[in-house]
C-alpha cells in the first residue's frame, strides 16, 4: 500500500517538474480510488506536495479526501483550512488541465459544508474558486451554483450579488471541458446532464436570492431563464422555478403577462402540477384581497410544503399595494377609512400604515392629513428635466449600445465561423458536407 | 306500403324528447339569469298577435316562465293557439304546466286573500279548472262543442285525432316524396321536401324540419330556390337558437348569384329578412354594435314576417343596441336621421323618446324612461338576457358623454343628473377611470371630478425608459440563450442504468431545504 502511494507522489513530482501536466492530468483520475482507500494517511501525502508546484496532485488528494469524508469523518475545520489554502495558493495554469476534477471537488466541498451546517465559512472560498477558474467575468461555471447555494444557506448575499449581477455571455460546462481533456466517454452523458442541472440551479438559486433581497425584477428574469431552458423532459428544478415565477410575476406585474412560448414542457407537465399557483393567479386577477386571503389559507398546506408560504404572503401584500396604487390613479383625495374599505383592509390605521410605507418606498406619491383623516394623492413629481434623470437616460442608452455591440460581435463570430460559411454556401457540394453540419446541431446558427 | 308507415311512427315516438328541447333551453337561460318580472305593462293579447307559428308559442312560454302574474294567461293563450297546429306534444306539455301552476296556486291562498270577502269567488275559476279537466273528457266524447267551450281543459280526443291526422299526413307526404323521387323531377322533390318540413314544423319537430329543409338544397334549380331554402333553414335555426348556423346560411343566401345581382327593390323583403335574422344572431352572440347595424338596415315597408320577429322588436333591439354602442355622430347619422328607421321608432314611442333624450343629453329622464320599459323588455325572450349589459353600457356611455366637456364637475350635480347617490356614482366613475374610459380623478373629499391633463413629454419619457428596460432584458436573455445553445445545455430525461448519480437530475427536490428561509421573509 505504502509503495503505491509513494509511486503516486513520485509520479506527481517528476511529471510536474518536467512540465508534462497534460499527461499527469490524464493519468491522475485513475489513482482517485487508490487515494480514497488510503484516506487515513492522506495528510502525510499532502505534506510531501507543494500546492504551488504540484497543484494537480494536491487537487486529487483533496478530491479523494472529500470522497472519503463520509467514512473518514475528518475535522471540518481542517478540510476548510485545506480548501482555503488550496484556492489561495494553487497554480491556475496547472488547474486548467483538470477543470472537471476541480468542479467535482468544489461540488463535494459544498455538499460537505451544507451537511455540516457551516455554509458561511465556504462563501469566500467558493467566490475565490469562481474567480480563479472562469476565463472571463461573464463566464458561468458549474460552481456558481455552489456559491449561490452556500450564500442561500448562510443567508449572506453580499458577496454573491456581484456574481449574480453580471450578465452571462458564456458558459463553461464540465462536458465541454472533459471533451478537451479526452476523458472516458462514459462520463460524458452524466456530465452533460449535470451541466444542465447546475445551470438550472444557478438560475433557480439566483432567483431566490434576488427574491430574498426583494429585487423582484431581476428575480423574475432569473426564474424566466430557468423555465425557458431547452428541455425534453421536465426537471423538478424547473417546476419549482415555475411556481416561484408565477408568484414573483404577480408581485412585479400583477398578472402573468407573458409565458414564454418556447417551452412545451410548461404546458404539458408543469401546468397540471402547479394548479394551486394557477388558481392563485386567477384569483389575483379579480383584485379582491379577501378572496386571495381565503385562497391562500385554503392552500396554505401546499404552499408550506413547497416552502412558498412566505412568498404567498408577499403576493397578498402586493395585492393590497396594487389596489392602493389603483386608487391613486382614480382619486385626488380619499379618506383613510374609504381607502380601507375599498382595498379591504381592516381599518383606517392599517390603511395608514400601508400608505405610509408606500410613500416611504416611493411607490406612490401622497400625503396624509391626520386632522380630517384624508389622503391626498399626488402625481409623480418627476418632470424629466433634472440632471439625475438625464444621467439615468444616458446610462440606459450606453447600456443598450453596449448590448448592440455585443450582438454585432456575436454575429461577426458566426459569420466568420467556417462551418457556417460552408453551410450557407454549401447547397452545391451537398454530399461531402452534409454530414458535417449535423454535428453542429446545437449551434445557435441552426 | 304497409311496412312504410312504420318509420314515421317511430319518429313520432322519438318526438317528445325533441320537442321538449327548446323549452328546456329556455329554462336553462332563466336559471342563468334568474329573471323574474313583477309587473310588466304589456297587453299580452296584442303582444302575442304580433307573431304566429312557433315563435308565438315560444314567446308565450317565455312570458309564462319569467312573469308569474301573466303565467296563467300566457299559458292559456298558448294552448288556444297550439290547438290550431299539429303540435300535440307541446299541447300536453302546456297543459301539464298549467295544471302544475294551478295546483301550486290553489292550496296557498293568493296574497290579496285578506282584502275582500269574495275570495272564494276569485279563487274559484282556478280551482274549477282542475276538476273540470278531469270531469270533461267523458263529456267531450259526446259533445265536441262542450270541449271547445272550455278550451283550457285537457282534450284527450283532440290529442288523439290530431296525432292520427298528423301521422296520416306524414305518411301521405312521405309517400308523395317517394313518388317524386322515383320520377326524379327535381322541382317536385324539392317541394315535397319543403312540404314535409312544413309539416314537421307544424308538429313542432324542429330537428326533422331542419333536416328536410336542408335536404331540399340538392334539388334547387334556380337562385331563387336557393334563397328560399336558406330562409327556411334560417327560420328553423332561429327556433333552435343555433345562431352560428343562422349566420352561415345568411352569408350563403347573400352570396347566391341571383340574389346578389337582382334589383334591390325586388329583393327588399328577403333582404330585410336576412338583416333581421343577422341582427338577431349577432345580438345573441353579444356583438351589439354589428347587431344594431343589421337592424338599422331593415326596411320598414318590407318588414312583414310574424313567424320570426315583429316590427316592434326590430325597433327595440336596433334602438337599444345602437344606444349602447354608437357614439354621438353615429347615433345622429344612423338612427335619428335615418328615414327608414324612424318608421320603426314610431312604433315604440318610448324608445324614440329615450334615444332623443339621450341625444339631447337629458340623461336623468332618459334613464328614468329606460327603467320604465325595463320590465317589458324582460319578458322578451331574445333581449331579456342582454338587458342588464345593454343598460350598463348605455349608462356608462352617458357618464362619459356627460363629463367629456368639463375640466371639473361637481359630483352632487352629476349624481342628480343620473338619479343616483354620490357614493354609487363614485364607484361607477372609478370603474370607468380604471378602464381608461374617462381621463379624470376624483376628489373624494370635496366630491369633485377633475379631468386629468396628460403631459405628453413626461409620458413619452416614461414610455421610452420602460421600453429601453424591456429591450435590455430581452437582449440579455437572447445572448444568454445563444450561450446556452452553444454549450449544449439541455434538460434530458436520464436513463437510470448509469448509477444513482444519474437520477439526480430528475429528482432534485431543489426547493426542499434552501427555500426554508424564504418562508420566513
Amino acid at each position: 500500500m505504502g509503495s503505491a502511494l509513494e509511486n503516486f507522489v513520485n509520479q506527481v513530482r517528476t511529471m510536474s517538474a518536467s512540465g508534462s501536466f497534460r499527461e499527469l492530468a490524464d493519468d491522475l483520475p485513475e489513482s482517485v480510488s487508490l487515494l480514497a482507500r488510503n484516506w487515513s494517511i492522506l495528510d502525510n501525502v499532502l505534506e510531501t506536495l507543494d500546492v504551488q508546484q504540484h497543484t494537480l496532485g494536491v487537487l486529487y488528494v483533496l478530491l479523494a479526501k472529500l470522497h472519503s469524508a463520509a467514512t473518514a469523518n475528518p475535522e471540518p475545520v481542517q478540510i476548510i483550512q485545506l480548501m482555503r489554502d488550496f484556492v489561495q495558493r494553487n497554480n491556475v495554469e496547472q488547474l486548467r488541465f483538470a477543470i472537471c476534477a476541480f468542479y467535482e471537488t468544489c461540488h463535494l466541498f459544498t455538499d460537505y459544508l451544507v451537511q455540516k451546517n457551516l455554509s458561511i465559512l465556504g462563501i469566500k472560498i467558493m467566490a475565490r474558486a469562481v474567480d480563479q477558474i472562469r476565463q472571463m467575468d461573464t463566464q458561468l461555471t458549474p460552481i456558481h451554483a455552489d456559491l449561490c447555494l452556500l450564500s442561500l444557506k448562510a443567508k449572506n448575499f453580499n458577496l454573491v450579488l456581484a456574481y449574480l449581477d453580471t450578465d452571462i455571455t458564456d458558459i463553461s460546462t464540465a462536458a465541454a471541458e472533459c471533451k478537451t481533456q479526452q476523458q472516458q466517454q462514459s462520463q460524458h452523458t452524466v456530465d452533460a446532464n449535470n451541466d444542465a442541472k447546475y445551470f438550472l440551479l444557478f438560475y433557480y438559486y439566483g432567483g431566490m436570492i434576488y427574491t430574498a433581497v426583494k429585487n423582484y425584477d431581476r428575480a423574475l428574469y432569473f426564474f424566466e431563464v430557468c423555465i425557458t431552458t431547452p428541455a425534453m423532459a421536465m426537471s423538478h428544478i424547473m417546476l419549482e422555478a415555475y411556481k416561484k415565477f408565477l408568484m414573483v410575476s404577480l408581485i412585479v406585474e400583477g398578472n402573468i403577462a407573458f409565458i414564454p412560448k418556447n417551452t412545451q414542457v410548461i404546458g404539458r407537465f408543469m401546468k397540471p402540477m402547479a394548479s394551486h399557483y394557477h388558481d392563485l393567479v386567477n384569483v389575483y386577477a379579480n383584485s379582491s384581497s379577501e378572496e386571495l386571503r381565503i385562497l391562500i389559507l385554503k392552500y396554505s398546506e401546499a404552499f408550506t410544503r413547497d416552502s412558498n408560504m412566505g412568498l404567498a404572503k408577499q403576493v397578498a401584500t402586493s395585492l393590497y399595494k396594487r389596489n392602493i396604487k389603483r386608487l391613486t390613479k382614480t382619486f385626488l383625495t380619499l379618506s383613510l377609512s374609504d381607502v380601507a374599505s375599498r382595498v379591504q383592509l381592516s381599518g383606517a390605521a392599517e390603511a395608514e400604515r400601508y400608505i405610509l410605507n408606500m410613500i416611504k418606498s416611493g411607490e406612490i406619491y401622497a400625503s396624509i392629513n391626520q386632522k380630517d383623516g384624508m389622503v391626498l394623492f399626488k402625481d409623480d413629481p418627476e418632470k424629466y428635466n433634472s440632471p439625475d434623470m438625464f444621467l439615468n437616460v444616458q446610462t440606459n442608452i450606453t447600456q443598450v449600445l453596449d448590448l448592440v455591440k455585443q450582438i454585432n460581435k456575436m454575429e461577426e463570430e458566426i459569420i466568420l465561423n467556417p462551418m457556417y460559411v460552408k453551410k450557407a454556401l454549401g447547397s452545391q457540394d451537398d454530399d461531402l458536407t452534409s454530414q458535417h453540419p449535423k454535428t453542429y446541431s446545437g449551434d445557435p446558427t441552426d | 306500403m304497409p311496412v312504410l308507415p312504420m318509420p314515421p311512427l317511430m319518429q313520432n315516438a322519438i318526438e317528445p324528447m325533441q320537442v321538449d328541447a327548446p323549452p328546456n333551453e329556455d329554462n336553462e337561460n332563466n336559471e342563468e339569469q334568474q329573471i323574474v318580472v313583477e309587473n310588466p305593462s304589456i297587453d299580452l293579447e296584442v303582444y302575442a298577435n304580433q307573431y304566429n307559428g312557433i315563435v308565438r308559442l315560444h314567446r308565450l312560454m317565455y312570458v309564462a316562465d319569467v312573469c308569474p302574474s301573466l303565467a296563467v294567461e300566457a299559458l292559456k293563450m298558448a294552448i288556444t293557439y297550439v290547438q290550431t297546429t299539429y303540435n300535440v306534444n307541446l299541447y300536453q306539455l302546456l297543459h301539464k304546466r298549467l295544471s302544475d301552476l294551478n295546483a301550486s296556486n290553489a292550496p296557498a291562498p293568493p296574497a290579496p286573500a285578506a282584502d275582500l270577502a269574495p275570495v272564494p269567488v276569485a279563487a274559484l275559476p282556478d280551482i274549477a279548472a282542475v276538476p273540470a279537466a278531469i270531469a270533461l273528457p267523458p263529456l267531450a266524447q259526446g259533445q265536441a262543442a262542450a270541449g271547445e267551450k272550455d278550451s283550457f281543459a285537457y282534450d284527450a280526443v283532440w290529442v288523439d285525432t290530431k296525432m292520427k291526422k298528423a301521422a296520416l299526413k306524414l305518411e301521405k307526404l312521405d309517400s308523395d316524396l317517394k313518388n317524386y323521387k322515383s320520377n326524379s323531377i327535381k322541382e317536385s322533390i324539392r317541394r315535397g321536401h319543403d312540404d314535409l318540413a312544413d309539416h314537421y314544423l307544424s308538429c313542432g319537430d324542429l330537428t326533422n324540419a331542419l333536416k328536410c329543409y336542408s335536404r331540399a338544397r340538392d334539388y334547387c334549380t334556380s337562385g331563387k330556390h336557393v334563397v328560399n331554402m336558406c330562409l327556411n333553414v334560417i327560420k328553423v335555426s332561429i327556433y333552435l337558437q343555433n345562431w352560428v348556423h343562422v349566420m352561415s346560411y345568411i352569408s350563403k343566401a347573400e352570396s347566391t348569384p341571383d340574389f346578389a345581382e337582382g334589383s334591390k327593390e325586388a329583393n327588399a323583403q328577403v333582404h330585410t329578412r336576412l338583416e333581421c335574422a343577422a341582427g338577431l344572431a349577432e345580438l345573441q352572440q353579444k356583438k351589439y354594435k354589428v347587431a344594431a347595424k343589421h337592424f338599422l338596415n331593415a326596411n320598414f315597408d318590407h318588414c312583414e314576417f310574424p313567424e320570426m320577429i315583429s316590427t316592434n322588436n326590430v325597433a327595440v333591439y336596433g334602438g337599444l343596441c345602437a344606444l349602447a354602442t354608437f357614439d354621438r355622430p353615429e347615433l345622429k347619422r344612423l338612427v335619428i336621421a335615418s328615414t327608414s328607421f324612424k318608421l320603426f321608432l314610431e312604433l315604440e314611442p318610448q324608445l324614440r323618446d329615450i334615444i332623443f333624450k339621450f341625444y339631447e343629453s337629458k340623461y336623468a329622464s332618459c334613464l328614468t324612461l329606460l327603467d320604465e320599459i325595463r320590465d317589458n323588455l324582460l319578458v322578451d325572450m331574445y333581449i331579456a338576457p342582454h338587458v342588464s349589459t345593454l343598460y350598463t353600457k348605455i349608462r356608462n356611455r352617458a357618464l362619459i358623454q356627460y363629463f367629456s366637456p368639463y375640466m371639473s364637475a361637481e359630483m352632487h350635480k352629476m349624481a342628480m343628473a343620473f338619479n343616483s347617490s354620490v357614493g354609487d356614482l363614485e364607484n361607477e366613475v372609478m370603474q370607468l377611470i380604471l378602464d381608461g374610459q374617462i381621463q379624470a380623478r376624483i376628489d373624494s373629499h370635496n366630491k369633485i371630478l377633475y379631468a386629468k391633463e396628460a403631459d405628453q413629454r413626461n409620458s413619452t419619457f416614461e414610455r421610452a425608459l420602460v421600453l429601453g428596460k424591456k429591450y435590455q432584458r430581452h437582449t440579455r436573455m437572447l445572448i444568454l440563450r445563444a450561450a446556452m445553445l452553444k454549450s449544449h445545455i439541455h434538460v434530458k430525461s436520464v436513463t437510470r442504468e448509469g448509477g444513482s448519480n444519474h437520477g439526480a437530475e430528475l429528482c432534485v427536490s431543489a426547493g426542499s431545504t434552501t427555500t426554508a428561509q424564504l418562508a420566513r421573509m
